[in-house]
């Protein structure tokens, strides 16, 4: 009986036991049928794992992350806090009103507020409902960081954060058209 | 060997270790560097203030593998909501660093790869990341995945017949 292509598989990933494994090999050597499509399935595995990302790139942006890592956190003994926003302002006529996913790094981020869990990662959206910059929050995974934030503009946080000396980090992810997804 | 995630030593040590392998799954998920490098960033940012205790070094990879695999899935989900517009405004992606006479041929091959991988229902695609990218046995695959090795078997399978009917048929179009 032939070999079906799962089995050639987990043969060519090396997961075929015994006595099966023995029996591939066996059946490998006299079947043709069987050896051409083992032979297509490794030229396809082979094709897909040498398309990786090489090792150079892989270095260059591991030494940058580590550089970011190592001076925001792991030189501090105090915790950082990070927080992303997801926030909708009316930019310019071209692009329109879109969403745009912005990341802040912020340096221990409480806003006085002692319910704001040491732990949890901030996810508000702020939504500019009217397209005029006045910008709303509303967090979607942290209820007390919702209610803390959700009087606060995006301005506000900055400035009240600039203050009190904390460095913030704000960089633009994506920006799209609003629409789909003001039930969220 | 414990790892404490908020500690140095281990950070540093799972660090050095599991980082090429979450850039791999995080780039081969988005094909895209800079989301990469924001989402493996993001990935060790949530382990080291998780201060999670795992009880090896393997089970923090795993636990790695999956959060950056999450990220990587949802941004990709997200962006292709949002294709058109991202499309306008975003970095023109940084080619690869590669040297000499084998960049030409070696470039229509991956892009062939990327177009099929993209196409990949999202389950198929993430076993066969784990697989060809991450080097991981169907074992530990399963373990990232949380499926049983079985299940991983059968996903392998599918994904690479797939994956070699979208490559023979050709009907893989050059977009970049
Ligand atoms: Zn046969």
């Amino acid at each position: 009986m032939c070999l079906d292509d799962q089995i050639l598989n987990t043969y060519l990933d090396d997961e075929l036991v015994e006595p099966w494994k023995t029996q591939v090999i066996e059946h490998l050597k006299y079947c043709s049928a069987c050896s051409t499509r083992y032979e297509q399935l490794k030229a396809v595995h082979t094709m897909v794992s040498t398309s990786r990302l090489k090792d150079e790139q892989v270095d260059a942006s591991k030494d940058k992350i580590y550089a970011y890592l190592e001076n925001r956190y792991l030189k501090k003994e105090k915790k950082i806090k990070f927080l992303h926003r997801d926030f909708r302002v009316k930019t310019s006529a071209v692009i329109g009103v879109a969403a745009a996913f912005v990341l802040m790094f912020v340096g221990a981020l409480t806003l006085n507020s002692p319910t704001l869990n040491e732990e949890n990662v901030i996810i508000p959206q702020v939504v500019d409902s009217q397209g005029q910059g006045a910008m709303q929050v509303r967090a979607t995974e942290n209820l007390a960081a919702s209610q803390v934030l959700s009087n606060l503009s995006l301005e506000e946080i900055l400035s009240y954060l600039d203050q009190k000396g904390y460095e913030v980090d704000l960089k633009l992810k994506s920006v799209t058209v609003l629409g789909d997804d003001t039930g969220k | 060997m414990e790892i404490k995630s908020s500690e140095n030593a281990s950070f540093q040590k799972v660090y050095e270790q599991v980082f090429p392998v979450l850039m791999r799954v995080a780039y081969h998920v988005t094909y895209n560097m800079d989301v990469s490098e924001d989402i493996v960033q993001e990935a060790f940012i949530r382990f080291y203030e998780k201060n999670i205790d795992f009880k090896s070094l393997d089970e923090a990879k795993y636990w790695l593998i999956r959060v950056t695999k999450n990220l990587a899935i949802n941004v990709v989900k997200r962006k292709s909501r949002e294709k058109a517009m991202v499309d306008k405004i975003k970095k023109i992606p940084k080619t690869p660093v590669q040297n000499g006479e084998d960049v030409l041929l070696d470039s229509e091959t991956k892009e062939m790869v990327r177009v099929a991988v993209e196409k990949l229902p999202e389950k198929l695609k993430s076993v066969l990341i784990l697989k060809e990218y991450a080097d991981l046995n169907y074992k530990q695959i399963g373990l990232v995945l949380k499926i049983s090795e079985s299940n991983v078997k059968v996903r392998i399978h599918r994904a690479r017949k797939l994956m070699s009917s979208m490559i023979d048929r050709g009907e893989i179009h050059v977009s970049r």
